[in-house]
């Protein structure tokens, strides 16, 4: 647990907006709270390149309402895991692909663009991934308010209750 | 060679070295492959998004069905990610358990690809012996588990089956006689010369591209970067079992058959530790409903290697979030690097070395919603199929076919 405190505290004293989210959950676990864009960009860079995260695992896209989040994955040599948080608001859903620093992460944030509607800026061109051609735009089935039984699988299409039909079947029961 | 001669070939995404789906855009001078595009998310089903609306305990059914070849990798992340939000313990008998089982699933997915990678090749009696051995550890799994693939072993707390003396007595004669078998694959392996001149050189992803591309399992470990989940981060009760990490330098198709086959025998010394050390006492606890609210990052090492589940929950019998990272996923990162500068027909070995799982990438989940089972036959699957086209506006052509042949 030594050496995980330790990179807590190192972060904290260089990121002063860290003091007071930064946790170690156990040993080989750090989690961060969920940071804005130029933060979070500062931090990622920091850790690749100054204190040894150069591996990325993956990245977690989530629903926090307002927002999305997205959690990333990073670890060093000794194998302990640091989740760094990034949020976006849903009405601008804009953050930098980490391509260039981890490319293994393309695929995971294509997945984002896909299932969340996030909108990643610099990834590489390529295949969309995984949602298959002819998706409906506008429809993202990992955020919460999206419901699997408003799509029609036969004409590929998303028809949830609109907000006034809903209150109408509610008044009428 | 100028860019006016380059041929580009799109092939899948029925595809050519396994039975799944994915999508290779070659773009080829001469014989020589210059770029591949790797299209994937053929099987994507939403099986995350079915997690989010069930509870715990349903969710593990789905999770195992994950992967047909690797799903008890996948159970056992996704059980003690939720054991430890919970403050579970497991008894140390089940932990044994888990990583006999464990060991034998890596036995029969790396005997899997040994035969597919043998078929790759055109070396077809090396995939006949290996799949003759692989029914060996499936028909072991099958007596201990009740199942070839989808054991259903884990729960929530521990484990479903004890194992009983003969079953482990079963289980050791088994090993010895795999064994031998094994150390005939390696010998043929190191020593038969049209087998290293074709795998040599194939497919190469240097220490420095699987450091940047993150690939993981035998991928990496061929390519000289020890990483192990088993050891870097011991789960179940591999902290108490001696396991060695084999790594390989060659760094291409070769080196990556030299680290399975010399998995599987190490697989066979865990085991042979397990049914040895096996503690007694239960075999699991009491699992609460309701999950305290946290996150929880859990790692297992599945046979194409490090498996990563994140789980959220919001204190519910309902998790808030489940993703399942499977090492296909990663693996795929640096196919593009292993295909660039290779031949056409070293396409197919080089997709196949890296042992891709589709339905662990895509997360694919089969729901059959009636409770009859069908069989169809030939003629039928047939109909299904000109019915299918023809709601969707194409006219297949009456052809006519002989009469149906009955295989069942």
């Amino acid at each position: 647990m030594q050496n995980e405190q330790a990179i807590a505290d190192r972060l904290s004293e260089k990121f002063e907006f860290l003091k007071d989210h930064i946790t170690v959950q156990r040993e080989k676990r750090i989690f961060t709270g969920f940071l804005g864009r130029e933060d979070f960009e500062a931090v990622i860079s920091y850790l690749h390149g100054e204190m040894g995260f150069s591996r990325a695992h993956h990245v977690v896209g989530t629903d926090e309402g307002e927002d999305l989040g997205f959690i990333f994955l990073l670890s060093n040599a000794d194998g302990i895991i640091l989740a760094l948080k990034e949020k976006a608001p849903k009405s601008n859903p804009k953050i930098k692909s980490m391509t260039a620093l981890y490319p293994c992460l393309e695929l995971h944030e294509r997945e984002l663009v896909d299932l969340f509607g996030a909108q990643v800026e610099g990834l590489p061109e390529g295949p969309t991934y995984p949602l298959p051609d002819g998706w409906p735009k506008g429809s993202y089935p990992m955020r919460k308010d999206w419901n699997p039984k408003y799509f029609d699988k036969e004409t590929m299409t998303y028809n949830p209750p609109s907000e006034n039909s809903e209150k109408e079947t509610v008044s009428k029961q | 060679m100028n860019e006016k001669n380059r041929v580009v070939i799109p092939i899948g995404p029925q595809h050519p070295s396994l039975k799944e789906p994915a999508s290779f855009l070659i773009t080829l001078e001469g014989e020589k492959v210059v770029n591949a595009v790797v299209g994937v998310g053929y099987n994507h089903r939403g099986l995350e998004k079915a997690c989010e609306s069930r509870t715990y305990i349903q969710d593990l059914y789905i999770i195992e069905r994950v992967c047909g070849i690797c799903s008890h990798t996948h159970s056992t992340a996704f059980c003690q990610g939720i054991e430890e939000l919970a403050g579970l313990k497991i008894p140390k008998r089940a932990a044994y358990i888990r990583v006999i089982v464990a060991e034998l699933e890596r036995l029969h997915s790396h005997l899997l690809w040994l035969g597919v990678a043998g078929h790759e090749i055109g070396f077809d009696t090396l995939f006949m012996y290996s799949w003759r051995d692989r029914e060996r550890v499936l028909d072991m799994l099958a007596a201990m588990c009740g199942n070839r693939v989808n054991y259903g072993i884990n729960t929530i707390g521990g484990v479903r089956r004890d194992f009983d003396a003969a079953m482990l007595r079963d289980v050791l004669k088994m090993a010895d006689v795999l064994q031998e078998q094994l150390k005939y694959y390696l010998d043929l392996a190191s020593t038969e010369a049209t087998l290293i001149a074709r795998l040599s050189g194939v497919g190469k992803l240097s220490k420095e591209d699987v450091l940047r591309f993150g690939s993981v399992g035998p991928v990496a470990r061929a390519a000289d970067v020890g990483d192990d989940t088993r050891v870097k981060e011991p789960y179940a009760a591999y902290g108490e079992i001696p396991v060695k990490v084999i790594t390989d330098t060659h760094a291409d198709v070769f080196g990556r058959t030299l680290v399975r086959i010399k998995e599987m025998i190490e697989s066979l010394e865990i085991i042979r530790f397990c049914v040895k050390n096996l503690p007694d006492g239960d075999i699991a606890v009491k699992a609460p409903r309701k999950i305290p609210a946290g996150e929880m990052i859990s790692r297992t090492e599945a046979p194409r290697g490090e498996d990563i589940h994140f789980i959220r929950s919001d204190g519910s019998d309902i998790p808030e979030r489940i993703r399942v990272r499977a090492p296909t996923e990663v693996n795929w990162h640096g196919m593009r690097y292993m295909l660039e500068g290779q031949y056409l027909a070293d396409v197919p070995i080089t997709i196949a070395a890296i042992d891709p799982c589709y339905s662990c990438t895509d997360r694919a989940i089969v729901i059959r919603s009636d409770d009859q089972t069908d069989v169809t036959d030939w003629q039928g699957l047939r109909q299904y199929s000109i019915d299918w086209y023809q709601k969707r506006g194409v006219n297949v052509p009456s052809v006519k076919m002989p009469e149906s042949k009955k295989y069942f």
